[in-house]
């Protein structure tokens, strides 16, 4: 039983962490909170199910629908935000008015064209459970285990070891000057979306795999979640968002299997960031002076 | 080598620079003073690329940089050492080094180029891999020229290297400069330290409320009158 809560809250808490993570590598160089994050996560999904059933090969599903999804996310950055980021003294919320009215569209275009009702899920594994003496793993946990662990080395792999990671780096901690040092710093930004979109799709196809079943309303949890966990994070940390992720994913499952808290699943995201706030209010791993 | 003619930069409705014209011929060591909020920031970032000029032109060895994106300027030469050192606090000294060189390809240059910096600042070697964060401001400062000498620059815009230093930081910094002029690199300081920005400059220009209103060369500047009232203290 403990080892079963313990897959379910591994491959939880990867979710998460990937689905906030678009939004913090985002955060980390533009300085927007992009909620339409949480339409990414939810148009990937779709995208996922149509691949899938068009084409019987869940490896198709993922990697089309994140390509799309992350060509997505280039559009809007290019002809939405960048835009918006470029008129002199924009003020912070006004970005983050237009991720709130993209991430709305996104719902209600994914309910005009897909229908309200929700679709099912079933992506066929081959097998349905595996044994392995008296536990049993559900083939969906270690798949998004996996598949998260691999998005997050590559991810760590682009960031710290390559000269455009370099570049990414350089360009969220001083944009002016990593542009001096011949950066094109809108490139590193186009990174951030590609990147971010494209983990958001994978995500939410993962949920889908996790509950069996989407529906249009999907990126709505995730957009407020989403939240909690990037500021948990220290907003626009990597390595921050994968510790609050998971942080988040343990609670959430290991509550309530355990306790009977009369708060709702979906609060303690909440309850935890508070906590958190109270304690340290730069978040897990943010710095508390920006440099 | 650097020639900035009439140029006239505006934030929003504001004007702040009204027709500047500074030259700096090669090899020279030009200083520009003026008090705080005179648009000695500004004019420097102008020739690199990060505001916009309204009209005017900014030549560079006769070509005209002015409508260039700054991302395309950092190959051209052209060292920069801005205000406030601006080093990437999160990334380390060699990071650092490294963002500096963006623009050069081959690694063996690169790390030959590491290796200079450190032979010009041994401190800077020995905390390769801290983050710039966590250094002295005076560290930072020689992190921030270091950077900006990543690609053996034929010149270099160095703004305000004094501010927030020891004094004995503020000496090596200029004793620094000093020596890379003499080195051959051009040099335009820009700073609110008169009397220091003077003594090691050939020439020198006052930039007060987004005019220059005197230049002549840097001897001539220190006599003179008005600068020593208004600049050296008496």
């Amino acid at each position: 039983m403990f080892t079963q809560q313990l897959m379910n809250a591994l491959a939880i808490g990867s979710v998460y962490a990937l689905t906030a993570m678009g939004a913090t590598l985002i955060y980390g160089i533009l300085g927007i909170l992009d909620i339409a994050n949480a339409g990414a996560y939810l148009i990937g999904a779709y995208l996922g199910w149509y691949i899938y059933y068009a084409t019987g090969s869940i490896v198709l599903a993922f990697v089309l629908s994140m390509v799309a999804v992350g060509v997505l996310g280039i559009l809007i950055q290019k002809f939405i935000y960048s835009p918006i980021l470029a008129k002199p003294n924009t003020l912070s919320i006004i970005p983050l008015v237009a991720a709130v009215g993209l991430f709305t569209m996104s719902s209600d275009l994914v309910r005009l064209i897909c229908g309200p009702y929700s679709l099912s899920y079933n992506f066929d594994f081959g097998v349905t459970s595996i044994r392995i003496g008296s536990v049993v793993l559900v083939p969906a946990w270690i798949l998004i285990f996996a598949l998260t662990a691999v998005l997050l080395l590559i991810l760590w792999f682009i960031l710290n070891k390559t000269k455009l990671g370099l570049a990414w780096r350089a360009t969220a901690n001083d944009t002016e000057i990593a542009k001096v040092c011949g950066v094109n710093t809108s490139n590193a930004m186009a990174l951030s979306y590609i990147l971010g979109y494209g983990f958001a799709a994978a995500a939410g196809i993962m949920v889908g795999i996790l509950y069996n079943s989407i529906t249009p309303a999907l990126g709505e949890v995730p957009s407020y979640k989403m939240l909690a966990i990037i500021v948990l994070g220290g907003l626009g940390n990597p390595l921050g968002t994968v510790l609050a992720g998971l942080i988040i994913g343990f609670t959430e499952v290991f509550l309530s299997a355990y306790t009977s808290i009369p708060i709702p699943k979906d609060a303690i995201a909440f309850v935890v960031l508070i906590i958190m706030l109270l304690v340290k209010p730069e978040g897990l791993l943010g710095q508390k002076n920006k440099v | 080598m650097l020639e900035i003619k009439d140029l006239y930069v505006s934030y929003g409705m504001m004007e702040v620079l009204h027709g500047i014209s500074v030259d700096v011929q090669d090899k020279e060591l030009v200083s520009i003073i003026g008090p705080n909020g005179a648009g000695k920031t500004t004019l420097i970032k102008t020739v690199m690329g990060l505001v916009k000029p309204t009209s005017g032109q900014i030549l560079y060895n006769g070509e005209d940089i002015t409508n260039i994106p700054a991302y395309k300027r950092a190959g051209m030469g052209i060292g920069y050492v801005p205000e406030g050192r601006r080093v990437f606090g999160k990334l380390t000294v060699e990071e650092n080094l490294q963002m500096g060189a963006y623009e050069l390809k081959d690694k063996a240059q690169i790390a030959k180029n590491i290796e200079m910096v450190y032979g010009i600042f041994p401190r800077l070697g020995e905390r390769a891999k801290q983050l710039a964060s966590t250094m002295s401001g005076g560290e930072q400062q020689m992190l921030a020229i270091g950077r900006a000498l990543m690609l053996n620059p034929q010149m270099l815009l160095i703004d305000e290297v004094s501010m927030g230093l020891m004094p004995i930081m503020v000496n090596t910094c200029f004793e620094v400069i000093k020596k890379l002029n003499d080195e051959g690199i051009t040099v335009l300081v820009v700073e609110q330290n008169a009397n220091k920005a003077l003594k090691i400059a050939d020439r020198g220009y006052v930039l007060e409320t987004g005019n220059i209103v005197l230049s002549d060369t840097a001897e001539n500047m220190r006599k003179d009158d008005t600068v020593q009232k208004a600049y050296l203290g008496g």
